[in-house]
């Protein structure tokens, strides 16, 4: 653990260097998905300038080997200064850095890992609409066959919800090379050029009207045996190794931000005259303490992750805290708001408080959805956590 | 949470295991002298453990697990309003007799009618805990803190039966009692200091007590529907069943964050403990209505714990201020903000 010093003189470096460097005006600026990804990039160009956009990495790489109490400090104080969060870069830095440095080979890290550092983006090909709870169900299949300058993987498929994939130069892609046996068994993991042929990525138009989310179909795509990460057949524990590359900061920052965001709260409340309205008021308060104990359960989770404690479940528990308070946050808003939250107002993107009360709203659940469904953390949570015991496994139709 | 803090909560656990629920009063009382705690939060110049108020709502969490029946949350504050309060004669010998046991009993709910006129009180106190085990009253009224004789001229102490079996509470009436010069604690802005800290203090003993019952009401819910079985399979089986269980277990411990949190920041509001207050009182209150319909029929039975639970939860919703009103004070704060 890092002292009480170092941290301080951390936060001041950062406070300084970001009120120098933090991008002002940015959500009136990115009035198209395409000028968000373009002011995505830029502001994570600079972040790696600044050594604050990888702290997690070690400490071979310029910005990393920061402890998690100093990459508490660094999310806390980009939070409060009220950045755009690093959504493009999400994916690289996380899960296929993780992905590269956990489970790969040599030659695999230096081949892709310092490409993230210059803007290189990754998104993950793992879900499929036959596949998305249930993910070893996948099914996008992939045969190896010999060409003149080595094996590759021949890949037919579908994957879908993949974030930001149509601006994503690689995918960190699970395929199934065996259908024999237990379904986890015949998975492999497999990184693909976003621009290799038979590659097609179709963004999926969402209901508040952004394309976070797309489909990527692939159509004998052809991927080196070079590309593949660990075994044949063994990708099932290469994928667990990606999907647990983040543990905790997000969900902080994402706290953090939304205790912000109660002002945004507080200036509906006298937009509409309710200052005095003691039922607004309560539900006001109520919504405050549980954001502040959504803040609280962050903390506590990555304060036990610092003293080596994480129990089973943990993290669903901060993840469902998370994605309840935030459909409340939501919630609120639109009903103080009434009518007037029915007339479209334009949207902010990559944003999830922002005052447009829908908007927030319908982007809350992808909260609830994405990265494992509140109805899997549930699950999680009994069997895991209370030791209730699972479902048979064998169902037959009958 | 520190070691200091979870070899606090093992020694609790270990004298009040968690099988003898409802524990007898006096028994209790006696044990929770010997363990100390009654010294708890009294600085260690005046012969206390000088211990914060995150290990004080360590005790009380785990006096909250077994629904104890022993009135340690009001003597533990009117030990730190006695603390506080330095015109009291005698102060010494009081601080001493009370962290040694002398119970001193005290209204665990603020709003109340009574009026001092000089030092001649007048008015209801509801909601006094335990005043039959108590010699001593300390009243809070606006410019006045002090202490009064429970069987004092003007003073009528009535017992009001309560559904909630593991607490009594007391309406005393003060009919023109006038306090003896020896026993007033503090006047003035003092007074209503000490009056503002207390409720502070209870504020968080309530939200420990009420989210330790809280856990308690869960684990013993998830034991049952493990051992009950329905259709050749224990009912803990069934998805409808384990969501339910999962979204308690999810509110209770992102509530219990909460109160680490605020239990362990001496800068915590009034205002942000009674939102805290709030927020735990209504997580155990949920977690008890729900474990009587997950329990079925048994749920009803005197016999079966769940209503104890149940009814020491509708209980503490109300003392220490409604989640009315101490959710619209966190509201008026936030739109302040």
């Amino acid at each position: 653990m890092t002292d009480q010093t170092t941290l301080d003189a951390l936060r001041t470096e950062v406070r300084i260097w970001l009120a120098a460097n933090a991008p002002k005006g940015w959500r009136q600026a990115e009035q198209t998905h395409e000028q968000f990804a373009a002011a995505q990039r830029d502001w994570f160009l600079k972040l790696v300038e600044g050594g604050y956009a990888i702290p997690h990495w070690p400490a071979e790489w310029p910005g990393g080997g920061r402890s998690l109490a100093e990459q508490k400090i660094i999310y806390e104080e980009l939070a409060k200064a009220d950045t755009p969060r690093l959504l493009l870069s999400f994916v690289s830095t996380f899960h296929a850095a993780s992905t590269l440095m956990e489970c790969a080979s040599e030659e695999q890290r230096a081949r892709y890992l310092p490409g993230i550092l210059k803007g290189e983006t990754w998104c993950q090909g793992f879900s499929e609409p036959g596949a998305g709870s249930d993910l070893a169900a996948l099914k996008c299949r992939a045969v190896r066959e010999t060409r003149a300058d080595g094996d590759v993987y021949v890949v037919s498929g579908q994957k879908i919800w993949s974030t930001m994939a149509q601006y994503a130069d690689k995918c960190l892609l699970l395929v199934r090379t065996n259908s024999d046996g237990v379904k986890q068994a015949g998975i492999t993991f497999l990184l693909m050029d976003m621009k290799a042929k038979g590659v097609t990525v179709r963004p999926i138009q969402q209901i508040q009207g952004d394309e976070e989310f797309c489909e990527i179909f692939l159509d004998d795509v052809e991927v080196s045996v070079a590309d593949r990460v660990g075994e044949e057949n063994k990708g099932w524990a290469v994928a667990q190794a990606t999907l647990s590359s983040e543990r905790g900061l997000t969900l902080m920052e994402l706290s953090y931000r939304m205790r912000g965001a109660l002002s945004y709260v507080a200036e509906l409340i006298r937009r509409h005259g309710r200052e005095a309205d003691t039922e607004v008021l309560r539900q006001f308060g109520v919504l405050s303490a549980r954001v502040d104990s959504a803040c609280a359960i962050a903390d506590q989770f990555l304060e036990n992750r610092m003293n080596g404690i994480e129990g089973l479940g943990d993290a669903s528990i901060v993840k469902l805290t998370y994605s309840r308070v935030l459909r409340e946050y939501a919630l609120l808003g639109l009903k103080i708001g009434g009518l007037d939250e029915q007339y479209r107002a334009p949207i902010t993107f990559g944003d999830l408080n922002t005052g447009n009360w829908m908007a927030d709203y319908m982007n809350s659940y992808a909260w609830t959805i994405a990265g494992g469904s509140d109805e899997v953390q549930r699950n999680i949570i009994a069997e895991r956590m209370l030791d209730m015991p699972r479902e048979p496994k064998n169902w037959v139709v009958a | 949470m520190t070691i200091e803090l979870s070899e606090l909560r093992d020694a609790a656990q270990k004298a009040f295991p968690a099988d003898g629920l409802r524990p007898a009063r006096d028994a209790s009382w006696k044990l929770i002298a010997e363990m100390g705690w009654l010294m708890m939060p009294l600085s260690e110049e005046a012969g206390g453990l000088g211990l914060g108020r995150d290990a004080v709502a360590t005790i009380h969490f785990e006096m909250g697990r077994v629904l104890s029946r022993a009135p340690l949350i009001p003597a533990l504050l009117a030990l730190q309003a006695l603390e506080k309060g330095a015109g009291l004669a005698d102060q010494a010998g009081w601080l001493e007799r009370v962290a040694s046991g002398e119970y001193v009993a005290v209204s665990l709910e603020p709003k109340n009618t009574i009026v001092a006129s000089g030092e001649v009180l007048t008015g209801t106190l509801r909601a006094v805990a335990d005043a039959d085990m108590a010699g001593h009253l300390l009243v809070c009224a606006p410019g006045l803190v002090a202490l009064v004789p429970s069987n004092g001229a003007g003073v009528t102490v009535t017992e009001r039966p309560l559904w909630d079996e593991s607490r009594r509470l007391f309406d005393v009436t003060f009919d023109g009692h006038k306090v003896a010069p020896e026993l007033i604690v503090a006047r003035d802005n003092a007074a209503d200091g000490i009056a503002a800290s207390l409720r502070a203090e209870l504020l968080v003993a309530l939200a420990a007590d009420a989210l330790g019952a809280a856990n308690a009401t869960l684990d013993m819910t998830v034991e049952y529907l493990k051992t009950r079985k329905q259709f050749d399979r224990p009912i803990a089986m069934f998805q409808a069943l384990k969501h339910r269980c999962a979204d308690l277990k999810t509110r209770i411990v992102s509530a219990e964050a909460l109160l680490w949190a605020r239990a362990g920041d001496p800068e915590a509001s009034e205002v942000q403990l009674g939102a805290l207050k709030a927020l735990a009182c209504e997580v155990f209150r949920f977690t008890a209505e729900e474990a009587i319909q997950l329990h079925g029929g048994i749920g009803l039975t005197e016999e079966h714990h769940c209503h104890l639970y149940m009814k020491r939860a509708e209980l503490n919703r109300w003392l220490g201020g409604s989640a009315d009103d101490l959710n619209e004070a966190a509201g008026r704060a936030a739109l302040a903000a």
